[in-house]
């Protein structure tokens, strides 16, 4: 025992030193500009966003991403070693979230190439590019140990996972919904030039970065303890980048299994999964078609148009909400609805639009052209939320054999805890 | 360190102040430091508690870790897949029913703004050409009894002064008028400015009427419609009339007979060089075309919300025209225009900071322009004569000041108002007397650099109209219809009356009477008392915001939609 505890002493320490490594080594990122020399001994505050670095360096963070992907795979596919996991994903913490600010990411990265595709003025960079598309390709191959073992966000909720409870599946699934709305918006909003909605609400930027509002410190620290008893509730319920992480790795050519060899239907691991994606061996029972499901699956392949068509009409009809969080459109309705605020020195934006010698008129046509492409994007969105529903439902009434436990292939964050619980080959260390 | 900073500008050379605003700077700066220095410790070791929290835990739960014996639970799996179905359902729901609650309840704003209107209006007034029309075309369309009066002169106890001989050209502009300029005893006879002769708020005339109705048109001598909105008020030089009028169309000066309400002529206030292509935005309530005209009996001269400032001689021909710059104002410019003399003062306080001109009756020319330590105004100047000299006096947030009106140098201020000043100042009985909404109404002793609140109320505040003083009486009128009268000297309050709607038109005295002319159009007459003594509520029956103009033996009002000449028939 007192080996186990010596050990884990070590790797605590280990992990101090690494994140204040980390910390410290952001003071080593390049300057665009060379700070002034003061005289007075005066000490530049650091920035509050993280610094432009230089090429070689968004190239070398492409490289560290590549080489933990593939470590994650070696330890899942070849160690099946949940412990070799964990220490990837802690220096993924350490290095993508406290060295690196958490930025970039590619669950941000959704929004660049959002903003790329739609706004061609906009252009992307290489590395937001990769780091956007290398874990979906890695996913096609492997699943998703990017989840696993790369994201730092996934990383900071998973050292944090205490005591999971098992949540009933009506929960997993409809809360499941919310990353597909939350996607959406973010897309719409990244799109339409509004805002970077995934990195402005991300409760655990402000850990990395030290320089969170206090209600975002509210709401990562919720987030955390909420972990403590439901576990990654961000990566699950929230995370937009999870539901393209969550196609692609259903096509995986290969993905983690529970066990190495063949099941022995012991059920041990059957509650392993913090995250309650392990599906169980189906039975006779659970597959009996009644025609109450035939009769379910016909109304609800028959709800699909009309589902979209009401979210995509709903959605249109929501546009002049949707489109006031556009800083052109809400300066535009604040003008119109109070034009006093003219007279306001404090307020910054007012005040930027009047030195800038932009007309009213000017301010109001462009916002009328950002709320009619608001419209069109809000529109579309609705009809996605409508056929992401249409297939939620639809999915409960389709059934598949299995005769093994196995984790869901779209949900899994291929973690490896429960390869821990299956005995098979580990016949010798069970005496 | 601001009251330090102060006193660096007055003492610029005093190195001591210097050294302590440095020392001060230098000790905030390190608080400041030192605060942030403070919260990142503070971040870090919670962060690394949070790390020791977070190993403790995996320690303990690997400490205490035992596989779980496996459990046959039988599940009901097709309860559980609907329990699913409806739960996905419900958030279809709620996301449903959020998107409604978005569709339906939340307007477009835009909408309201009319973009191509606006630009239409631009265009419109870029093409329009200078243009004098003569409309003197008789009575055709007017009502019986807006016969003109042909017999009024004669009963009038004043002579108009001489008018200069109009020409009938076209785009012509007109040679500046000769003549000298009217001296006080000519300018107490006339009503060429906003609140009277030297924008008092007290006329001289006689007789004036105190009974009228539209309606039947009891003592309405004639009433015309009024082509243009413009919330300024009529100004009378002999026997014309001016007003002007402005909107997204363009902007017009118009001039009447008084006696008659035949309109002499108009005249579009176009092609003057700086002025914006595009009409500043204001609100409804204050318009294009807020500011009064005045005029001495040479000329008149308008200035509008766009910052065109323009000088006509009385038979419409402009003499000079200017662009100060479009006033940065939310609401638009309001501020009126008084002359003395050769000189033109414009009271120019706007978001981007005050000042005051004195411009060139003759030229157009900048004489004198005075920076002003205020924030915007919607109050205008009027002329109080302190000692034997006259001084312009203006109220602003902060600062009501006086300056001189051949230099332009501050003479004295003081710093008592606050917010968005609209009602101009008053004088008399040796004060003058200043007031706004959400501040004070302040009674101040002149006096060059030694100026002094004498008494102050904040009972009755006016938002817009302003305050008048006569025979040791003050009278202030507010906006949500209270009028009030205080001894001029004590503060002391006389008595109050309860309107039914709230003035934005300035109380005038005339003939010994108070005239109150309410939003709704209902006059409150009163005697100039110390008791209140209500001599009269005639209506209108429309509403107004502008401020009655006199004339011997007659009243004239500018309503909403119709122009009034009310006289005692």
């Amino acid at each position: 025992m007192s080996t186990i505890k010596n050990r884990l002493n070590l790797w605590g320490n280990l992990i101090l030193v690494l994140c204040l490594t980390a910390w410290n080594a952001t003071s080593f990122a390049q300057q665009r500009f060379p700070k002034p020399d003061f005289e007075s001994g005066y000490v530049q505050p650091h920035p509050t966003t993280p610094e432009p670095r230089a090429l070689w360096l968004e190239y070398s963070d492409v490289l560290v991403l590549i080489i933990v992907l593939a470590l994650a795979a070696w330890f899942v596919f070849k160690r099946r070693s949940r412990r070799g996991i964990l220490w990837v994903s802690v220096f993924a913490l350490a290095y993508f979230g406290f060295y690196r600010e958490g930025c970039i990411c590619p669950i941000g990265s959704v929004q660049n190439v959002a903003l790329s595709l739609f706004q061609p003025e906009y252009v992307i960079s290489l590395t937001v590019l990769a780091f956007f598309i290398i874990p979906l390709i890695v996913s096609l191959f492997f699943g998703r140990i990017f989840c696993a073992a790369a994201c730092p966000l996934g990383a900071v909720q998973d050292l944090l996972v205490y005591n999971p409870i098992t949540l009933a599946p009506w929960v997993n699934k409809s809360l499941g919904l919310i990353p597909y709305l939350y996607l959406g918006l973010a897309v719409l909003f990244a799109a339409t030039g509004t805002d970077f909605l995934i990195c402005r609400y991300d409760p655990f930027v402000g850990f990395f970065r030290m320089d969170a509002s206090f209600l975002m410190i509210v709401l990562g620290v919720s987030f955390l303890l909420i972990g403590l008893f439901i576990a990654r509730p961000y990566c699950r319920f929230l995370c937009p980048y999870g539901v393209l992480l969550n196609w692609t790795s259903r096509f995986s050519k290969w993905h983690l299994t529970i066990t190495p060899a063949e099941c022995i239907d012991c059920k041990l691991c059957e509650n392993s999964c913090p995250f309650d994606v392990i599906e169980q061996p189906t039975t006779s029972q659970s597959i009996r078609k009644t025609k109450a499901d035939t009769r379910r699956f016909v109304t609800y392949a028959l709800m699909i148009p009309l589902l979209v068509g009401t979210g995509a009409y709903l959605g249109g009809k929501s546009h002049v909400f949707m489109s006031g969080a556009h800083p052109d459109v809400e300066l535009a309705e604040l003008l119109i609805t109070q034009p006093e605020v003219e007279n306001d020195p404090d307020n910054i934006d007012v005040q930027t639009f009047l030195a800038s010698g932009k007309t009213m008129p000017e301010l109001v046509e462009a916002a009328v052209n950002i709320r009619r492409e608001f419209y069109t994007g809000s529109a579309i969105l609705g009809g996605f939320l409508g056929l992401v529903l249409g297939f939620f439902l639809i999915n409960q009434v389709i059934f598949s054999t299995r005769e093994i436990y196995e984790p869901n292939k779209g949900n899994c964050f291929s973690c490896g805890r429960c390869m821990d619980y299956c005995p098979v080959g580990k016949e010798p260390f069970l005496t | 360190m601001t009251t330090l900073l102060e006193r660096l500008e007055e003492e610029p050379n005093n190195d001591a102040l210097k050294t302590e605003i440095r020392n001060l700077d230098l000790l905030a700066r390190k608080a400041f430091f030192n605060n942030q220095w403070q919260i990142n410790t503070g971040a870090l070791l919670l962060l690394i508690s949070a790390i020791i929290f977070g190993i403790a835990l995996n320690v303990r739960q690997k400490l205490v870790f035992q596989i779980e014996i496996p459990q046959v639970i039988e599940k009901n799996d097709f309860h559980l897949r609907s329990l699913v179905q409806r739960g996905i359902l419900i958030v279809g729901a709620i996301v449903l029913f959020l998107a409604l609650g978005a569709s339906f309840y939340t307007k477009d704003y835009l909408q309201s703004f009319n973009i191509a209107e606006s630009q239409a209006g631009l265009a419109e007034v870029a093409v329009e050409q200078i243009e004098i029309v003569e409309v003197n075309t008789g009575t055709e369309g007017m009502r019986p009894f807006e016969q003109p009066a042909v017999t009024e002169l004669a009963s009038e106890d004043i002579e108009p002064s001489p008018l200069p001989e109009m020409v009938d050209e076209a785009g012509q502009v007109a040679v500046r008028p000769e003549g000298t300029f009217p001296d006080l005893e000519s300018i107490l006879k006339q009503h060429g400015t906003f609140r009277g002769p030297l924008a008092r708020g007290v006329s001289f005339h006689k007789n004036i009427p105190v009974v009228w109705k539209p309606a039947d048109g009891t003592n309405i001598i004639w009433k015309t419609p009024l082509p243009k909105n413009g919330n300024n008020s009529p100004v009378i030089w002999g026997d014309r009339l001016f007003l002007a009028g402005a909107d997204g169309g363009g902007k017009i000066i118009y001039c009447y007979n008084r006696h008659s309400g035949t309109l002499l002529w108009q005249k579009v206030v176009n092609n003057i060089p700086g002025s914006p292509a595009q009409s500043p935005k204001v609100t409804d309530d204050t318009g294009l075309s807020a500011p009064t005209l005045t005029t001495d009996g040479l000329s008149v001269y308008a200035i509008f919300a766009t910052g065109d400032i323009i000088s006509l001689d009385l038979s419409g021909k402009e003499v000079w025209s200017r662009n100060l710059g479009v006033p940065d104002n939310h609401y638009g410019h309001s501020s009126s225009l008084v002359s003395w003399k050769e000189k033109l003062f414009v009271q120019y306080d706007t978001n981007l900071g005050g000042k005051v001109m004195a411009l060139d009756c003759r030229t157009g020319q900048t004489i004198w322009e005075t920076e002003r330590e205020v924030k915007i105004s919607w109050s205008s100047p009027i002329l109080a004569s302190v000692g034997d000299k006259l001084q312009l006096v203006l109220a602003s947030d902060p600062l009501v000041a006086a300056y001189d009106l051949d230099s332009g140098k501050e003479l004295w201020s003081v710093d008592c108002m606050m917010g968005e000043v609209g009602p101009a100042p008053a004088w008399g009985s040796g004060l003058v007397f200043a007031a706004n909404e959400y501040a004070k109404l302040v009674a101040i002793r002149p006096g060059t650099n030694a100026a002094a609140i004498v008494w102050e109320s904040n009972e009755y505040l006016p938002e817009v109209a302003s305050p008048v003083v006569a025979d040791g009486l003050l009278f202030i009128g507010t906006s949500y219809g209270v009028l009030a009268a205080y001894d001029a000297q004590s503060g002391e309050k006389h008595w109050e009356h309860e309107c039914s709607g709230g003035f934005y038109a300035s109380p005038m005295v005339a003939d010994g009477k108070l005239y109150a002319l309410d939003m709704e159009g209902v006059m409150h007459i009163f005697k100039v008392d110390k008791e209140k003594t209500l001599i009269g509520e005639p209506e209108l029956g429309e509403e107004t915001v502008a401020t009655p103009a006199f004339a011997p033996g007659k009243i004239y009002i500018r309503g909403e939609k119709n122009l009034y000449c009310i006289g005692n028939e």
